[in-house]
């Protein structure tokens, strides 16, 4: 079915051009976010982004999710231009975002209960993406009650809940410690080949971005570009052989080391200069 | 200090009010002066009295009606200001002056004004516990919606939430639930201030006046009498909204 339109792009961002301005004076300082950004991505492929930090992948991801809107440029997903948060598309915080006064079900379930779904059958759906991240024992506990890499799961199986094809993720396991981290990317990258996941994954990590990846992502310091798109060759399922020690593993990830430490050694020489 | 178990605490309680009605007992007999100081029994007939007259209830129901016409008034108020000054950085410095002014200002200095205006009858009254309760709720509301959390904005917006509106009910408010509840503690509490100096400054009416008016025949008996339901409403009211408070159990 899906084979039929795959020749769209999943998402595909037209000369994306985004200003801030840092305060509310006329004459304040502007801060050029991201100049002129163009990309496809591919139905069921997961992307990561890397880059600098400050170079732009947070204002990226909230543009493609419609939470802000490009000064230039347009975003098209399954080739409709969006300029609202729509269905199709879910988000994964950093820092989880679950509302503290709601139970882990009543998290799950807020995007259904928000599309006005019918209770019952809202239920099942989250019930069935709880256990699909393995909290069924946690549906009624509160966020403070769980640990970071828990909050995540949560914020996870909402994201699975809406159905949506498309997951924006902003270092989603940035604040998770370094084995639930190793687990739960494992545990993503199932989920994902499982239900044919189209992902936008943005990471500080190299090792993840590529690890998770089919393509990963360069972005310059900003104002943010697309500096470099790189293939990540290695097969799946990725967890049950040493893809670390994989020589495409290796050497992405040195490509990549280099690349971002040019653009740091550039930028402590524009500093001190 | 270790930490007390509540049975502990109420142990110490019981046994520090039980301390402190045998001193008055005894300081009463020897000084055999009922109307500097009545002995606890003398009190307790008063209140007796007052309660079997059915003056009580009708003083305290009069008191409570203000009271809660006070405090919905001071709230929508409240609300309506607190969520101007969140937004508009403008509206805050306007109106920040007056509102400080307004908070340090006794109540009981602005009752000439408040006569003038709204007159002695119910509206005045209100006026006065709005005037006396307004302020706390309107700066918890104001830091409340200010300083809610960007982030689970972005996460409602994500999943569908429209409009500034659904976004304040779903989760701005909700948010800010604990700002607010302590607000409106802080603003119950100068309710009942607010209250008393009602029902004695203006017509008189509910425990005010029944205070007032004792006090005015030197029936110190009937005074603390009186007093002490006074006291009991505050403290019933602040703690009824500190159980709720509690019971946000996300912090
Ligand atoms: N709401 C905003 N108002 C003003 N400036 C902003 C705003 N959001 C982002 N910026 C600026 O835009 C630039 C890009 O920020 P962004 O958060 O997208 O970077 P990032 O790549 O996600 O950084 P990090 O890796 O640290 O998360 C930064 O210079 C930032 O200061
Ligand atoms: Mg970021």
């Amino acid at each position: 079915m899906k084979d039929t339109v795959l020749d769209i792009p999943a998402i595909e961002l037209k000369g994306i051009r985004k200003t801030f301005t840092l305060s509310e004076d006329r004459d304040a300082k502007t801060v050029l976010a991201l100049d002129g950004v163009d990309l496809k991505i591919r139905q069921g492929e997961f992307l990561t982004i890397i880059g600098p930090s400050g170079c732009g992948k947070t204002t990226l991801l909230r543009i493609i999710a419609s939470l802000i809107l490009p000064d230039e440029g347009e975003v098209i997903v399954e080739g409709e231009p969006v300029r609202e948060p729509g269905i199709k598309r879910a988000m994964v915080f950093q820092t989880f975002g679950l509302f503290p006064w709601k139970s882990v079900i009543d998290n799950v379930i807020f995007p259904l209960m928000v599309r006005k779904f019918d209770a019952a059958e809202a239920r099942e759906i989250a019930m069935k993406h709880i256990r699909q991240v393995g909290l069924d024992k946690f549906v009624d506990a509160y966020p403070h009650q769980l640990s970071g890499g828990m909050q995540q799961r949560v914020g996870l199986a909402r994201a699975l809940s809406t159905g949506a094809d498309i997951l924006l993720m902003d270092e989603p396991f940035g604040a998770i410690d370094a084995q639930t981290r190793e687990l739960m990317q494992e545990e993503l990258m199932k989920i994902c080949q499982q239900e044919q996941k189209t992902v936008v994954f943005i990471t500080h990590d190299l090792d993840e971005a590529v690890l998770l990846a089919d393509r990963v992502l360069l972005m310059s310091r900003g104002p943010g570009r697309v500096r470099e798109v790189i293939d990540v060759d290695l097969p799946r399922p990725r967890f049950d052989y040493d893809v670390r020690g994989h020589e495409t593993f290796v050497k992405v990830r040195a490509h990549l080391w280099h690349e971002l430490r040019n653009d740091l050694v550039e930028q402590r020489a524009e500093e001190t200069s | 200090m270790k930490a007390r178990s509540r049975k502990d605490v109420r142990r110490d309680q019981i046994v520090g009010v039980m301390v402190f009605l045998i001193i008055w007992e005894v300081s009463a007999r020897l000084l055999d002066n009922s109307l500097i100081l009545p002995p606890i029994s003398a009190i307790l007939a008063a209140l007796w009295e007052l309660i079997i007259t059915g003056q009580l209830i009708v003083a305290l129901s009069q008191s409570i009606l203000l009271l809660i016409a006070g405090l919905i008034v001071a709230t929508t108020i409240g609300f309506v200001l607190g969520a101007l000054i969140a937004r508009s950085r403008t509206a805050y410095w306007m109106l920040n002056p007056y509102l400080s002014a307004l908070f340090v200002t006794p109540t009981i200095a602005l009752v000439p004004l408040v006569l003038v205006w709204f007159g002695f009858g119910f509206p005045g009254r209100v006026t006065v516990v709005v005037l006396a309760a307004v302020v706390p709720i309107l700066f918890s509301v104001a830091s409340g919606l200010r300083d809610s959390p960007g982030d689970l904005i972005d996460v409602a917006r994500s999943f569908g939430v429209k409009g500034e509106i659904a976004l304040l009910f779903k989760v701005r408010i909700r948010a800010a639930l604990p700002v607010l509840l302590a607000g409106l503690r802080l603003a119950a509490g100068r309710g009942v201030v607010g209250m008393a100096v009602a029902e004695t400054y203006l017509r008189l009416g509910g425990i005010g006046g029944l205070i007032k008016s004792y006090g005015a025949m030197f029936q110190t008996d009937y005074v603390f009498a009186s007093i002490l339901p006074l006291s009991l409403l505050g403290i019933g009211i602040v703690s009824l909204i500190g159980r709720a408070e509690r019971r946000l159990h996300w912090t």
